[in-house]
């Protein structure tokens, strides 16, 4: 693949390593061209390389000297091979978002208003798969002499059978993994999507669980000398013992640091503001905390706890623990709403698109015996199909009535495609939506943390 | 009351600094009406105010995910520093430290008892911050475009989004866990009468100035407000919240963002 060559041209010290953000960067503006694009696939073979020469012989127990909390570390790395589900969905939509940027894509295919919005992303996908699957195979090429390597078969072959089937990937995916991929991404403490390029890359090199470099940024236009670092605890603790190795952090210098630490992908940009954090907030702990606000908050908490005199100083912050606590948990709950809705949405989406192209075939291939065949069947399953949509709306209810437009959405489209398996599927969602949200607090709490 | 209206008191009640951080909601909208209403306008055309508008949701998120990955490597920080602390006062004025001091220790603990309550605050408060960007904002501002223009930009976009970094808040909120965990043992064990007493004075507690807890408050409220009914339910609308004591929170009385003299 021509992406071989690129490799030597492009593992040209630290700055191109850095712009190895630029793969991840899904969340870069549409400022990166689609000339990018092809330098950002052949930029992630020189990633992967790189690690995997460093870390392919070492065992994930073997770094116990390295990482302290290496045990941990691995937990938080899509280590298992429900992992790979959610790597292989976000492989899926790397390419969308790719051209999702490109606005000329977009003004063509949105143009086309007839194709749903998962259309146009499936028709996108399909032509682009070859190439995280051409990477991948390039990961295989290196890494094949690592028999350890965590599920790399199932993951590899996966991502081939991208470029076959890949609607019908994704319902495997997400009919399979529908319950796995929110504890997956509750496992993502360490590893958000936007690194999937640099996920895929790490997984056979646990030691480099820090290498997240996320988003080329904001600073996408300017020099690629600044991507986001996603720090995690993990990488923290082994920055605090380069440092404390080098003397304390007084002593230690962003250069000294960045070699201890040996981790790849990490500039010393990265490392130098770090630093300067870390120096502020330790040799400030009593004003608190890094910002200049907190001065504020914190004269002013005392005056609003000298309001609530009489209770005491513990007691006032055990109050204002409590509903900190409230506000968390309902952020939790909250948040797995909406990724289940969302959730539900594609695979309806992936719903019509099957139902669609069923239809399509259907039409396509009745020329003529077969005709009055698919018209009965057709007006079979309309009637069936308005009984299931009316008995549903009758026991939808006011309190979550959260379903009305989608009904009639999918009622209007569901005709269109005869699609029986949507009505069902629009009755679990809404089924989902009325046990969620009479979910008590404790039952949510003890949600998020299995997922967790 | 209106969304827009809703979000920018949010806004204004959350930590100053953080003010600027949120989505730009209103220039969004001016943005959707004007893309609507120059559907006409051939020489702008769809496609390019299209492409300006993700262009400008794109830098949107960009800056989330920016602040957001700014404020969590701050947290991670901190966070590892206050326990160190604790370790060091335990050592050092603890009871079977080197240098026992009762006293000592009472005050160091005091404070950081207050610092790691405003910490674990200010924590919960970034996960706020996501969530309103996320369900206020980016939902919101792309199911009216999809609305006026017709276009169909939300789901793709959505999904997009609920892979950004600040979306995923897992890490902040493992470590607002940690903390509540370590405030556990920082704080001494609940009384009795201290109860009862706590409970008498929860009726009229009058929160003042733009502290965190104000925000906690608020942000709670707010978020009760949002979910509580819309005209507008629609297949990717959340349900009304379940939230406990709610009576509770409601009797916090916040005063209006006056700064204390």
């Amino acid at each position: 693949m021509e992406a071989r060559p690129a490799l030597s041209i492009q593992r040209s010290g630290a700055s191109q390593l850095s712009s190895l953000g630029v793969s991840g960067g899904l969340s870069s503006s549409l400022s990166i061209p689609s000339t990018h694009l092809e330098g950002t696939y052949q930029k992630l073979p020189d990633i992967q390389q790189v690690p995997s020469e460093r870390e392919l012989t070492t065992r994930p127990q073997a770094h116990a000297t390295r990482v302290p909390t290496n045990n941990g570390v691995v937990g938080h790395i899509f280590s298992s091979s429900s992992g790979f589900s959610s790597d292989l969905h976000y492989s899926s939509v790397l390419p969308n978002e790719k051209h999702s940027r490109n606005s000329p894509f977009i003004s063509q295919s949105l143009a086309d208003t007839a194709s749903l919005p998962l259309s146009q992303s499936s028709s996108s996908l399909l032509p682009q798969p070859t190439i995280p699957s051409c990477c991948n195979k390039e990961n295989s090429g290196s890494w094949c002499t690592d028999p350890d390597f965590l599920d790399f078969p199932e993951w590899a072959d996966q991502l081939i059978t991208c470029d076959d089937a890949l609607t019908s990937n994704w319902n495997e995916l997400l009919v399979d993994n529908v319950t796995n991929l929110e504890p997956k991404m509750a496992c993502q403490v360490a590893k958000p999507c936007t690194t999937m390029p640099a996920q895929n890359q790490q997984l056979p090199s646990p030691s480099v669980e820090s290498l997240r470099v996320v988003n080329p940024s904001s600073s996408a236009n300017n020099a690629p000398a600044k991507p986001r670092m996603r720090w995690t605890p993990e990488l923290h603790e082994a920055f605090v013992e380069a440092v404390n190795q080098l003397g304390g952090s007084e002593r230690a210098t962003p250069k000294g640091v960045l070699k201890l630490m040996k981790v790849d992908g990490l500039t010393i940009y990265h490392v130098k503001s770090h630093l300067q954090k870390y120096r502020t907030a330790r040799y400030r702990p009593e004003s608190s905390e890094g910002s200049s606000e907190k001065k504020l908050t914190s004269m002013e908490e005392i005056s609003s706890l000298d309001l609530k005199t009489g209770m005491g100083i513990t007691e006032a912050l055990r109050l204002q623990m409590e509903v900190q606590k409230r506000l968390h948990e309902q952020l939790e709950i909250q948040r797995n709403l909406q990724l289940r809705i969302e959730e539900q949405g594609r695979y309806l989406q992936m719903m019509f698109e099957k139902q669609k192209s069923g239809l399509d075939k259907l039409k396509v291939s009745s020329s003529n015996p077969e005709n009055p065949a698919a018209t009965s069947d057709a007006t079979k399953e309309a009637p069936t199909k308005s009984e299931l949509e009316s008995s549903q709306r009758d026991h939808l209810d006011s309190g979550t009535g959260t379903v009305n437009n989608a009904k009639s959405m999918l009622e209007r489209s569901s005709r269109e495609m005869g699609g029986e398996d949507m009505a069902t599927e629009a009755g679990d969602l809404e089924k989902t939506k009325a046990r969620v949200s009479e979910t008590s607090p404790e039952q949510a709490a003890k949600r998020s943390r299995i997922e967790e | 009351m209106k969304f827009g209206k809703r979000l920018k008191q949010q806004i204004e009640e959350s930590l100053p600094a953080w003010r600027d951080k949120f989505l730009s909601y209103k220039e969004l909208k001016k943005l959707v009406r004007q893309i609507s209403s120059a559907e006409s306008c051939v020489e702008y055309g769809k496609a390019d105010a299209e492409a300006e508008f993700v262009h400008l949701l794109n830098n949107e998120i960009d800056k989330f995910n920016v602040f957001f990955m700014e404020q969590e490597e701050d947290f991670i920080i901190r966070h590892k520093e206050l326990q160190q602390r604790i370790k060091r006062v335990i050592e050092t004025w603890g009871p079977n430290g080197t240098k026992p001091s009762e006293a000592e220790y009472k005050d160091e603990m005091a404070k950081i008892r207050k610092d790691i309550v405003n910490f674990h605050g200010e924590m919960v408060l970034l996960v706020n911050y996501s969530n309103i960007n996320y369900t206020g904002s980016l939902a919101k501002i792309l199911k009216k475009y999809d609305k006026r223009t017709g276009g169909l930009l939300r789901l793709p976009f959505i999904q997009k989004v609920l892979q950004q970094p600040f979306f995923i808040t897992d890490l902040v909120s493992k470590l607002v866990k940690e903390c509540e965990n370590t405030i556990d043992e920082v704080f001494p064990v609940e009384q009795e009468d201290e109860e009862e007493i706590v409970k008498e004075q929860r009726e009229a507690i009058t929160i003042a100035g733009k502290g965190i807890f104000r925000n906690t408050v608020a942000a709670l409220l707010s978020m009760q407000e949002i979910r509580r009914g819309s005209s507008t339910y629609g297949h990717f609308s959340l349900p009304p919240m379940d939230l406990p004591d709610s009576d509770l929170i409601h009797s916090f009385q916040l005063n209006s963002p006056i700064p204390i003299v």
